[in-house]
Order: structure tokens, then sequence, then C-alpha cells
């Protein structure tokens, strides 16, 4: 019998994952992008594996997704350049200290490894901080890798297991048969029929879904980020620190929140965010925003005034409303979504590529797919 | 080069006096390139960046881009306050941080 064969739309870290896991299955795979690999929101963002964003759920799904990664630093040819670096946020008032300990509880009872801490062990762990700050806690299990390079050698993983990739296609439409059933994809450089098709257009993937006539209320949700010149490696001692205000600037609505985020890579830059603003599919640099984000780290670090900010660049999130992803069949047999992963698509990569795996190979899931499912969209299924 | 008609209504008028006065410091640009992108067609301050590097350099055309503005004021016969100012402050050059962080938003002049 002629293998199965599968259409992956998008070249971002998650069209990487899904294409290595499913030409791992034995599936024959073809992996497709309008424009080249690892080139939208997967290129724009930091490698930080963000162990505790909530709800629950993707807790579990950020764990799953690093014992893979810890898996696939031996499974790919590549240094995926991951440092168990741990990370820290930091409270500037008694009051989000206070909030920063009642999440630290909350995360503690679904087995999150974390610590809060007062305001001098901070400040000995961290002596260039600013002491106007109140406190903070650290997150051991967080760490940090290079999304570049986890994108490109899960694609040439997928190509050494026989997957095929298709740059500059661009994805125009979806052909369904009357069973409801996926027949065929058309591109810019023709047709190809296919027995699976998975959305893993990022930003983009509502209108890959519309294709297919189906509901997916994913967003582009915009993130500026600055990298700054090398700094050595003792200015800050854990090497993502993060303002205790993040989480709620996950839930900024329609305002452009900013929150400090500052990491420090294995070179020795500092990359400066982040931003949320929903803005359409401009990808602008808007200076009013570099500008409250260098003031913000500045707040946390005075000493890095006279650091040159050498590049900034805006990257498109996933957006989901719930802020949990899709990984998920639908109505349409052969069509299946991997979306929606906002600010944490780094970290559950390779859970994702995993899943759809397993979805499409009718295996048994990690992990429970109802959470993820498309259904929780539609208003006729969810009632 | 004074026969350039004077209706603009900026606030200060820039004596042309030298023409290797220096108008962007950060990138050297002298008051005869700027001039000279002028009469080559630019008529916003993005145009004579793209021509001169006037706005390119490590204050982002904090100290140049107001100067520029008057002078295509000047040299167009346009109103001061019909140009626009520079549009993206996105550090093309390295830029510091602490300059970064006190630009203010003076976006309406
Ligand atoms: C500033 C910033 C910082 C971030 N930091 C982190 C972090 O530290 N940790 C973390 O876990 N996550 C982080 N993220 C989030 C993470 O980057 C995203 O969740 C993730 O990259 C989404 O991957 P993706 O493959 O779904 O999307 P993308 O990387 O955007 O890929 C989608 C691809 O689909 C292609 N496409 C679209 N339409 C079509 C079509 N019609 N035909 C063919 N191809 C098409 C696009 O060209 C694109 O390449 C950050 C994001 C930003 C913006
Ligand atoms: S003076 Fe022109 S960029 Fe600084």
């Amino acid at each position: 019998m002629a293998k199965k064969h599968a259409v992956i739309i998008g070249g971002g870290i998650i069209g990487a994952s899904c294409a290595y896991y499913l030409a791992k299955s034995g599936l024959s795979v073809t992996l497709m992008d309008k424009g080249g690999l690892c080139t939208e929101a997967s290129k724009a963002s930091q490698g930080h594996l963000f162990l505790w964003e909530l709800p629950p759920v993707n807790v579990i799904l950020a764990r799953e997704s690093k014992k893979l990664y810890m898996q696939l630093i031996d499974e790919l040819d590549v240094d995926l350049e991951f440092r168990p670096t741990g990370s820290m946020s930091i409270a500037e008032t008694p009051e989000s200290l206070v909030s920063l300990a009642q999440t630290c509880e909350q995360l503690q009872a679904i087995g999150v490894d974390c610590e809060v801490l007062d305001r001098a062990t901070v400040l000995r762990r961290e002596p260039n901080l600013s002491t106007h700050i109140t406190g903070g806690a650290s997150f051991p299990e967080d760490a940090q890798l290079n999304p570049l390079i986890v994108t490109i050698g899960l694609v040439e993983g997928a190509r050494k297991w026989g997957a095929t990739i298709r740059l500059n296609t661009e994805v125009i439409g979806i052909q369904i048969d009357n069973s409801q059933t996926i027949k065929a994809v058309e591109t810019n450089n023709g047709t190809i029929q296919t027995d699976y098709v998975v959305n893993a257009a990022g930003a983009w993937s509502g209108m890959i879904a519309d294709m297919a006539n189906l509901h997916l209320p994913v967003m582009p949700r915009k993130g500026i980020l600055m990298v700054l010149d090398q700094v050595p490696q003792d200015v800050m001692n854990c090497k993502i620190i993060m303002a205790s205000g993040y989480l709620d600037s996950l839930k900024s609505g329609n305002k452009t929140a900013v929150a400090a985020n500052i990491q420090q890579t294995r070179g020795g830059n500092v990359l400066l965010g982040s931003s949320r603003a929903f803005a359409g599919f401009d990808k602008v640099v808007n200076p009013e925003v570099i500008s409250e984000m260098a003031r913000r780290c500045l707040r946390f670090f005075p000493c890095l005034k006279g650091m040159q900010v050498i590049r900034s660049w805006a990257g498109l999130r996933p957006y989901s409303p719930d802020m949990i992803p899709i990984i998920s069949d639908t109505k349409v047999k052969g069509f299946y979504v991997a979306s929606g992963h906002e600010g944490v698509g780094i970290t559950m990569a390779p859970i994702t590529g995993l899943l759809i795996s397993q979805l499409i190979n009718n295996q048994t899931p990690l992990l429970p797919l109802e959470p993820l499912s498309i259904n929780r969209f539609d208003p006729e299924i969810s009632a | 080069m004074d026969k350039h008609p004077r209706t603009y209504e900026g606030k200060t008028e820039i004596k042309i006096e030298h023409p290797d006065m220096i108008i962007c410091r950060c990138e050297e640009v002298t008051l005869a390139q700027i001039i000279e992108a002028i009469s080559e067609g630019a008529r916003t301050v993005d145009e004579v960046k793209r021509r001169t590097r006037a706005g390119m350099g490590l204050c982002q055309g904090r100290t140049c881009s107001r100067l520029v503005r008057h002078l295509l004021a000047q040299h167009t016969g346009q109103n001061f306050h019909q140009i626009p100012p520079m549009t993206a402050r996105v550090p093309v050059r390295p830029i510091a941080l602490e300059v970064l962080a006190s630009l203010e938003d003076d976006t309406n002049g």
C-alpha cells in the first residue's frame, strides 16, 4: 500500500515539528511555506522555554514539551544551544510581590518547581539589579535555546525521514470532496493531492482555515524585540529575568502592553522584550514602544544604560482567544490544526508535533486533547 | 542661496551661511548635501534621510530632523507644520539604550 501523504502548511517552528514527527512516524510529508524556513514569528522570538504559563493545561503541555526537547538534543544533528538557565520574576512593589507569591502557590499545586524570594536574596543573586525591587520568584525548570536552530534542525531531521520541503509556495486554496474529506492543496506552484493537511500557518492560520470553510479565531498579536550588544555573562547571573507584571501583560486586551523580559544569550547579547499589541499584520517597530521597553529595562538594570541597541524587529504571535493552543482534528476529514501558541510556541513545538502525529496515526495521545480542540470555538458543538 | 521663498512658518530660521555647516552631527551630513538632496526632489524627512543618511545616526535624528524639516520648508515653500517628522525611529544604526529610553513622543513637531 502506498504511504499516506501529509501536507504541512507553514515553515515556522510548529510546522517544522509536525513535519519531523509525522515523517518519523512513516508518512510521506511535504512541508511548504509562502516564504522561507523560519522567517516569521519563530524567527522573531526569544528562546525561552516558559514552563509556567497558566492556565494549567499550558503548564502540562510545556512540561511534556521540555521532556521531548531533552530527547531532541540527542536525536537532531544540530546543537540547539540548550541551557538550563532557570528564570526569575521580579516584583517592584509590595502588592506585586504578594500577587507573585499567590501565583507561585497556584503553580506549586500543579507541580511547578518555584520559590518566592525576599528582596535581599534576589539582590544577593543579582547584584546588578536596581535596589528598588521588592522581591521575586525563581523558576529553576525554565531554560533557553535557539529557536532558529531548533526549526532548521527539525526540518533537516524531517528531510532525513524522507520529507520534501517546498519554499516560496503559497497555499491559495484547499479542495474538499462531497464527503467533507481533504482532496488537495492548491498553491501558486500547482496543486498537490493529499490525504492529510496540517494547518501550521501561525498568525495566518485563520485564513487557511477559511479556505476549508472552518472557523479558526486565531489573530496576529505583534511583539517587538530589541537586541543589545554583548555584555559580560556576569552582568546577569540568571539568564532570563522578567517583570512580575509579565503574566498580566498577556491579558492586556486592546491596549499595547509592555513588560520587561530580559534575556542574555549564550553569545552574550541581551535580548530585550516584550510588547503585545493587536495591530493586524503590521510589523512596524513603533518608536514609542521600544523607547518604553528601554525605560523598563533600565529600571531593572541601570548598569545597561550605555549599552548599544543593535537591532529591533517585530513578529506576529498566533493569538488564540483563550490563550490555549489549538491542536486538533476538524469537521473536515484529514484537515488538522496546529496553531494559536501565542507567546509559547517555541516552548510547545515538540509536544505539538508529537500530538499531531498521534492524532493522524490514530494512536492514543500522550495528553487529553479535548481542551485543545477547535470545537471549543464552534457554538453548535460547544453549546 | 537666498533666492528661495521664505513662506514657511517654522520657529527657527536657518541662516544659510556656509555650505559646509554640519546639519546631522552623527552622520556628518552638511548643509550643502541636504540642499542637494532637496534639489534632487526629496520632499520629506525620510527622503532626505535615504539620500544623505541624515537622521540615521546614533541619536536617530533627534538633533537633526527638526533642522531638516526647516530646510525642507525653506527650500520647497511648504509650511513647516505640513512636513511630517521622521517616521520610523527604529535603530537602523546602533543607539545607546539610555538615548532610546529618553526619546519623547515628539510626533507633533
Ligand atoms: C517577540 C516575540 C518573542 C517570543 N518569545 C518566545 C519565547 O521566548 N518562548 C516561546 O516559547 N515563544 C516565544 N514567542 C512565540 C513564538 O515565537 C510563536 O508562538 C511561534 O513562533 C509560532 O510558530 P508558528 O510556526 O506557529 O508561526 P510562524 O513562525 O509565524 O510560522 C507560520 C508560517 O506560515 C507561513 N504561511 C502563512 N500563510 C501561508 C500560506 N498561505 N501558504 C504557505 N505558508 C504560509 C508563514 O510564512 C510562516 O512562515 C515569541 C514571539 C514573539 C513575537
Ligand atoms: S544628528 Fe542626525 S542622526 Fe544624530
